[in-house]
């Protein structure tokens, strides 16, 4: 394998596991800040120790999202110079956008776990849904990217003019279909999470309110999807056939996936009235499967090209890095590292959320 | 574009990076101490001390990471020249550091969720894992920021260009090619990445750089990588000490005095091995490799002779310490030579036709010119920086002064404990004593790395890569990045969320819980 091959490999591995944590994290934190606004507002105990719960995940998930936010940084720097240094010549207010939400976004959770319970009900309340809203400020600045890249919009203004394009990447007509498709589908996940969490714990009320989230916002996505899949016909013809003929396998898969999603969601709304139905379980996994399938319909579809104009696509190969020989051993290795740290954080999270070693009321230590 | 702001700007952010990296350093090692005692003795107050200071090692790591975040977008955003030597020279560490980065948050979060309900011993094997991941992380970040002060790999490039710099290593570049980029942005008039991110440039220029791990073999990036990072450690310590001797100041709890102990212990021996072993040898990288700041740290404006500082420095008395009246002469060394007599020397006409850059419009630029502008860049600053550094190396004798007198106050060493106690006396009470000894630690620590880092980083300017890169070369070309809004939004960010980080930092230290009744009642 060559290294511009491992270069589009480990960058489309690493936006999907990035893109699968973030999913998770941007809807779970959303439900949390609700929760714990709920229990400020209305003083009922259960909404409090919801909130509790499902930020759990979020603290052990958030820093490891982040850390492939930078393996992204790192390959695209690497082994696509050309594109990164391109993106931030044109996409400069999208992405100072989304580098300032997660200056917001990442201390705020630290901050609003260890001050729960130190600082006043208000103001912890503020501090969530700081947590909370300022992730969404994320993809808001990076969705730009990937709107510029299927249909480069504000780039061949900046190449055609020299000038820089300011807030033009938001009139991409690409743009706010993925923007508005990512957010319903990252609370669609947090809610689908959720559930799924909270009926293992025979939390019912949690998986009533979990499923109700991701099964609402999972129709929001059967609108915007059809529609972005649309627009990308339009605007995108090259990735559009890609998606519809080699990567169709992969379409199909997604779209059975959602298909069930939907089903179990529906069934599980009406089932849980009543009874604690055992398939919700899985509805957390099939949400998170579907967002790495349609990640690798919405990139990986592109290979051989990086940039798509029309019916012209611009070879990932213009964009690498031939400046020196990169060392692929080296990049094996940092692979393999990556995979330890994966299991490292799996034993984690299990042993956070499932062996509840957080506990739910902290312990005092003053 | 004036790129001063941008200057001022990303040095914020590093400064406070630092305050971050510093804790991330310094409180494994602390936690560990409590960890070991807890284990040792079995008494719980080590156990609670050590889960304190987790909750802050976390938020801290938090704010290290955005703030780590920033700097690294402020490399590739705001300096996007830099992605060049990312790709180059800094791909090796940079790419590593991605190892120690996912498994650094990974060990961390597992010793958080696993401390107090394994035995020590496991949680200190963990811990251990996770620090030694942190420190490979600081590791490799300061040998990227090594390489911006001692390019390692470009051999006789920078001496070319102006006579009085070394050899950086092993010639491991293709000088046509790497010249013809840096004469294609001074054409131009614009930043390097102009040219950087032109589609399909890099397959048309090739292979720059010939050995990809070239930067992590600088002797420079060996001695900073120890100083950097035992700094960090010993600002770390120091921090959890003077909170630990605060609370006893306050409360006069004997139990809080029991924890500053074996703190201040280990503060001790680590300021010797840093103060007077580390940081001599770290200084003489900077006399062998980074001349002019050498001659700005000591005021050389003219070349003089000072027996102690030749014999520190040169390791002979009897060598003059050469000022910038020795480089100007250096300069003119250079005669009437030019770009373009370079430029035809190294067949550049070539590599700048497939840049598509007219270079004609410098040729006639006399390098002796260039030369000499750059010193008196350098020159004026000669004030702040031989201020700045006096006053690093002054107060970080105080410290070290300060670490030695409160180890003494706690070890029974003949002769020295009893002058120990009577120094610390002079100071008021025994709370009083440790409370404000500690402080003059923190204080020799903290003042010493934040001037450090200042001498460090405005010591190479004028240039950002010493000797061969301008920051103008490496600033973004996006017109409005220097504009008020743009800025002021960036500082409200940063300054926002710091100042409110290191805000949460101290409740998470200092206060009790108030409001748990809710959480109390849900869960039971």
């Amino acid at each position: 394998m060559d290294a511009v091959f491992i270069g589009f490999l480990g960058l489309g591995l690493s936006v999907t596991f990035h893109v699968l944590f973030t999913a998770m994290t941007l809807g779970v934190g959303l439900i949390s800040a609700w929760s714990r606004h709920m229990a400020y507002k209305t003083g009922d105990p259960w909404y409090e120790v919801f909130a509790r719960k499902t930020f759990k995940l979020l603290i052990v998930s958030e820093l490891f999202s982040g850390v492939w936010g930078t393996i992204i940084t790192v390959f695209l720097a690497g082994f696509f110079t050309a594109l990164l240094t391109l993106a931030t010549n044109t996409l400069f207010i999208p992405l100072a956008i989304a580098v300032a939400s997660i200056m917001i976004r990442i201390p705020a959770i630290a901050a609003s776990w260890y001050t729960w319970g130190k600082i006043s009900p208000r103001s912890h309340t503020m501090l969530m849904w700081i947590m909370a809203l300022s992730g969404f400020g994320v993809p808001l600045g990076f969705r730009a990217i990937f709107a510029e890249i299927n249909y480069p919009h504000a780039i061949t203004y900046y190449l055609q003019t020299g000038n820089n394009p300011g807030f033009m990447p938001y009139t991409n007509p690409l743009f706010w279909t993925l923007y508005l498709h990512t957010v319903a589908a990252v609370i669609s996940v947090g809610g689908f999470v959720i559930a799924s969490l909270a009926i293992l714990d025979r939390d019912v009320r949690g998986a009533q309110l979990g499923v109700k989230l991701g099964f609402t916002l999972l129709i929001a996505q059967l609108a915007f999807g059809p529609l972005y899949w649309l627009s990308l016909s339009r605007y995108s013809p090259l990735l559009f056939n890609a998606v519809n003929t080699t990567y169709a396998p992969i379409l199909a898969v997604k779209l059975v996936t959602v298909a069930l999603l939907a089903v179990l969601g529906y069934k599980a709304l009406k089932s849980l009235e009543t009874s604690i139905p055992g398939n919700v379980k899985w509805l957390g996994p099939l949400a998170l499967l579907a967002v790495a399938l349609g990640e690798v319909l919405n990139d990986g579809s592109r290979y051989p090209n990086m940039v798509l104009m029309d019916n012209e696509g611009l070879p990932v190969s213009l964009f690498a890095n031939f400046y020196m020989d990169i060392p692929l051993p080296m990049v094996y290795m940092i692979l393999a590292f990556l995979v330890l740290s994966i299991v490292v954080f799996t034993v984690a999270a299990y042993y956070a959320i499932y062996r509840r070693f957080i506990a739910e009321v902290p312990e005092e230590l003053s | 574009m004036d790129v001063e702001p941008l200057l001022r700007l990303s040095a914020l952010g590093i400064y406070f990076h630092a305050i971050y990296i510093s804790l991330t350093f310094g409180l494994p090692v602390a936690i560990g101490v409590m960890l070991w005692l807890w284990g040792r003795t079995g008494d719980s107050e080590y156990l609670r001390a050590a889960k304190l200071m987790t909750m802050v090692l976390v938020v801290n790591f938090a704010l290290g990471a955005i703030a780590g975040t920033l700097v690294e977008f402020g490399l590739v955003q705001v300096w996007p020249g830099v992605n060049l030597a990312i790709a180059t020279f800094a791909f090796a560490p940079l790419a590593l550091e991605l190892i120690a980065f996912a498994n650094e948050i990974a060990f961390l979060i597992l010793f958080v969720v696993t401390l107090g309900r394994v035995r020590a011993v496991v949680s200190m094997l963990i811990l251990a894992v996770y620090a030694v991941f942190a420190y490979f992380s600081g590791m490799l970040i300061t040998t990227v920021n090594s390489w911006l002060q001692a390019p390692w790999g470009v051999g006789p490039l920078a001496k070319t260009l102006y006579p009085f710099m070394p050899e950086y290593g092993p010639l491991a570049v293709d000088v046509p090619k790497l010249v013809a980029v840096k004469a294609g942005a001074m054409a131009m008039g614009q930043p390097l990445s102009i040219l950087v991110q032109q589609p399909g440039l890099a397959e048309k220029v090739g292979i720059v750089l010939y050995d990809p791990l070239v930067a992590m073999v600088s002797p420079y990036a060996i001695v900073s990588i120890f100083h950097n990072i035992l700094a960090g450690i010993l600002i770390g310590m120091a921090i959890a000490a003077a909170g630990w001797a605060y609370r006893y100041y306050k409360t006069g709890d004997p139990k809080y005095l029991k924890l500053v102990k074996p703190l201040i212990i280990v503060i001790a021996i680590l300021f010797v091995i840093q103060t007077p072993i580390v940081s001599h040898f770290m200084g003489r990288a900077v006399v062998e490799y980074n001349p002019t700041k050498f001659a700005l740290m000591e005021g050389a404006k003219e070349t003089f002779n000072n027996p102690i500082i030749a014999l520190i420095a040169y390791h002979d008395p009897n060598k003059p310490i050469l000022g910038f009246d020795h480089f100007y002469a250096k300069c003119e060394e250079l005669g009437e030579t030019t770009i373009g007599d370079i430029a035809s020397a190294l067949g550049l006409g070539v590599y700048l036709g497939a840049l598509g850059v007219d270079a004609s419009n410098i040729a006639g630029v006399k390098l002796k010119d260039v030369c000499i502008a750059d010193l008196q860049k350098a020159e004026r600053l000669m004030l702040v920086v031989h201020y700045a550094y006096y006053a690093k190396v002054i107060t970080a004798i105080i410290g070290g002064l300060a670490a030695a007198t409160l180890f003494f106050y706690f070890i029974k060493v003949p002769a020295l404990n009893p002058l120990a106690v009577r120094v610390a006396s002079l100071l008021g009470d025994e709370k009083k004593r440790v409370f404000l000894l500690t402080l003059l630690v923190l204080a020799g620590t903290v003042i010493p790395a934040v001037l450090g880092w200042y001498v460090r980083e405005v010591g190479r300017k004028p240039w950002t890569v010493y000797g061969l890169l301008y920051p103008e070369e490496l600033a973004t070309p996006v017109p409005y990045a220097t504009s008020w809004p743009f800025l002021a939004f960036a500082y409200l960010v940063i300054l926002a969320v710091n100042i409110g980080g290191l805000l949460a930092l101290y409740i998470v230290a200092t206060r009790g819980y108030k409001f748990l009744e809710l959480l109390k009642r849900g869960v039971s």
